[in-house]
């Protein structure tokens, strides 16, 4: 428990009912004050439906998305293209993060290298990627691969990197092979940190994934958005918003931290409260 | 804190590796910001034909590039005045009513080769 | 333990004071940084003399070099690099204006802080550039727009990071100055905000990267100038070159800024005020 300033400990059980009630609800309150200062605003200023759609409207066209399929069709859109580059990323990252971490020279003169193409990476390979892939799926996995390769990548050889040596050569000096130690130590050794990175690499990744269905306008959430702004249907940007977030919570909160959890715990591995990020 | 210590080293930003460092990143970022407008007005005065060194009212100018402009460049130059077509070819454009702060400042523009006077 | 996000390498080491063995090992360094690239440009220029392609697919990293030169001698570069530097810059100093303040606030109570931090972890899920289209419809095709989507993608970094710097604070370290007489301003200057400076900075490092690439994506779809609205233009032109070019000085500019000038900050406020473990 922090240390609280609080000099007289009233620890009665409704107090600590009440802090815990406080505590629960604590994350919903800014979603209920910016709600609230949006009807407000609705009613207030009366912007055009453009400016500010009501809150009316955007659950009206959500509702609408739904029931029509669309909404169905682009979130499949964009979450199949997520998955794919994704696997693709993080198959290669941790391959590439594995082997470099395993191997201190390679590292060293490749560094730079990576530092660059991080640098740049995700959006600004769009419009090169654009002309050699064209508008479509190639360009979104590419875009995707590319965010969560450097990702995973770095966390993986860097995990790799921070496995103490000594179990590796506990393990070799008792006559394990190469692939064992491997499999035995190494892998897990740096487990919460792969863990770590492939979490956050479909964090950006989505993320990505959103800019490049904007910028380049394929099927999906993005391309949604970008459509309904060329007719000014500012509802359906908010709704598409309001959803690319809910998605990127939920994938995270529910998906991945429970996997990262469950996995390092299991393993016994240390776990530190830097993973809530 | 228990023991008196000596006199802490005084540290300016010249005796850290990091200090060195971002002066380099800041002169570097000075450079890449200003450098071309720096080079501009330094070489300003053999841009303008002298003619037109001293003019107190609005000027009728050639602005002579040495490449073929962009749209990027036509852009530029129409803001110093009033467009009036080239002058034979593409990369010599007439601007008529150019005053004399915005003449002074077409001058410094380091990509403009000359500026003649419309004879 | 630190999650490597976009920008977390190691820092590379100090220079060694000017001595003749020390400065063989500093041209040793530098070319030891050059020489991956080299090969890389060798591998580039390989593939293009070998595969022949025509100009709108690839071209040679001479014709690259020669056109970037061209532009640069043609003020057009100049201005482009110009328009995005000041776009991040201003971001960047309105971001921490408003920021910081911010996080200290919140980050002041325990359920503040919570209850912030979800709503900042939803924010940031919803990338600035999914609101481009409404803040287009707000503020038009101006640098505004672009100013007001970095801003967004930057600040959530930095209020994050400043709570958690607040909140690492232990308390006695303010109740022992309170106690001794200091005012509230006091209290921020000598407790609080050194306290959180090495968090803060790191916070702001996030959101500079983050805040870098929301630039050039928000830059593509304005077109209001700024290297995102170059490279992106010379797409529909099929000017392969300029593309390149500007990718790799959006890469070179990232760079530059990241470690001449953010992480220098960032080292020298740990080294002073930190305690922070990276």
């Amino acid at each position: 428990m922090s240390v609280q300033a609080s000099p007289i400990a009233t620890t009665s059980s409704t107090r600590r009912a009440l802090d815990r009630l406080t505590w629960t609800i604590a994350p919903g309150v800014p979603f209920v004050i910016v709600l609230l200062i949006w009807i407000a605003a609705t009613d207030i200023l009366q912007p055009s439906k453009e400016t500010l759609p009501p809150v009316s409207d955007v659950l009206w066209s959500i509702k609408e998305l739904a029931l029509s399929g669309q909404l169905a069709t682009n979130v499949v859109a964009s979450l199949y293209r997520l998955l794919l580059g994704s696997i693709l990323g993080i198959i290669t990252g941790l391959i590439g993060g594995v082997i470099v971490g395993l191997n201190r020279k390679l590292a060293e003169s490749l560094n730079p290298i990576v530092v660059f193409f991080n640098a740049i990476s995700g959006i600004v390979w769009l419009p090169l990627m654009i002309t050699w892939l064209g508008i479509g799926t190639a360009l979104a996995v590419f875009l995707i691969w590319n965010t969560v390769f450097f990702i995973v990548f770095q966390n993986a050889a860097l995990g790799v990197q921070l496995v103490p040596e000594v179990y590796e050569q506990s393990v070799r000096a008792l006559g394990g092979g190469r692939w064992h130690t491997m499999r035995t130590v190494i892998l897990p050794g740096a487990l919460p940190y792969i863990l770590t990175g492939v979490r956050t690499g479909l964090g950006f990744g989505w993320r990505a994934l959103i800019a490049a269905e904007l910028v380049g306008a394929a099927t999906g959430l993005g391309t949604m958005i970008f459509d309904a702004a060329e007719y000014h249907r500012s509802d359906i940007i908010v709704a598409g918003c309001l959803i690319i977030g809910v998605i990127a919570i939920a994938m995270d909160r529910w998906l991945l931290l429970p996997i990262e959890r469950r996995t390092v715990r299991r393993w016994g591995l240390v776990a530190d409260a830097e993973k809530e990020r | 804190m228990a023991q008196p210590q000596k006199p802490a080293k005084r540290r300016s930003l010249w005796t850290t590796a990091d200090g060195r460092r971002f002066i380099a990143g800041a002169a570097v970022l000075a450079v890449i910001l200003y450098g071309q407008t720096v080079y501009g007005m330094a070489t300003a005065s053999g841009r303008l034909d002298p003619s037109l060194r001293n003019a107190t009212g609005p000027s009728n100018v050639i602005v002579v590039l040495d490449f073929m402009p962009d749209r990027f460049h036509n852009e530029r130059v129409a803001q110093y005045g009033t467009f009036a077509g080239r002058d034979g070819s593409l990369n010599r454009m007439r601007l008529r009513y150019v005053s004399p702060e915005k003449l002074r400042a077409l001058s410094e523009v380091a990509w403009i080769s000359r500026i003649e006077p419309i004879k | 333990m630190s999650v490597v996000g976009a920008e977390h390498v190691p820092a590379a080491r100090p220079m060694p004071v000017v001595t003749g063995w020390a400065v063989a090992a500093r041209q040793l360094r530098g070319v030891k940084i050059l020489f991956p690239f080299i090969v890389l440009v060798a591998i580039w220029w390989a593939i293009q003399a070998v595969g022949n392609f025509p100009d709108r697919v690839l071209v040679s990293p001479q014709r690259v070099f020669d056109t970037m030169v061209l532009l640069v001698s043609r003020g057009v570069i100049a201005e482009y690099v110009s328009t995005s530097l000041k776009i991040i810059g201003i971001a960047t100093a309105i971001s921490i204006v408003i920021g910081v303040p911010i996080g200290f606030a919140v980050g002041a109570n325990r359920y503040a802080a919570r209850s912030l931090e979800g709503f900042l972890r939803f924010l940031q899920g919803v990338s600035g550039i999914a609101w481009l289209p409404l803040i287009i419809i707000w503020f038009g095709f101006t640098h505004t727009t672009t100013l007001a989507v970095v801003i967004y993608t930057l600040i959530v970094p930095i209020i994050f990071n400043t709570m958690i710097g607040a909140r690492a604070i232990p308390e006695h370290y303010g109740l022992a100055l309170r106690s001794l007489g200091a005012s509230r301003l006091r209290l921020i200057t000598d407790v609080y905000l050194p306290g959180a400076l090495p968090s803060i900075v790191v916070g702001l490092r996030l959101g500079m990267g983050y805040g870098w690439r929301a630039l050039i994506a928000a830059e593509m779809l304005v077109r209001q100038g700024g290297l995102g609205d170059l490279i992106f233009g010379a797409r529909t032109s099929g000017q392969i070159d300029r593309i390149i070019g500007g990718m790799i000085i959006i890469g070179t500019l990232y760079l530059l800024i990241d470690r001449l000038l953010v992480q220098p900050i960032e080292n020298l406020t740990i080294a002073r005020w930190g305690v922070l473990r990276k």
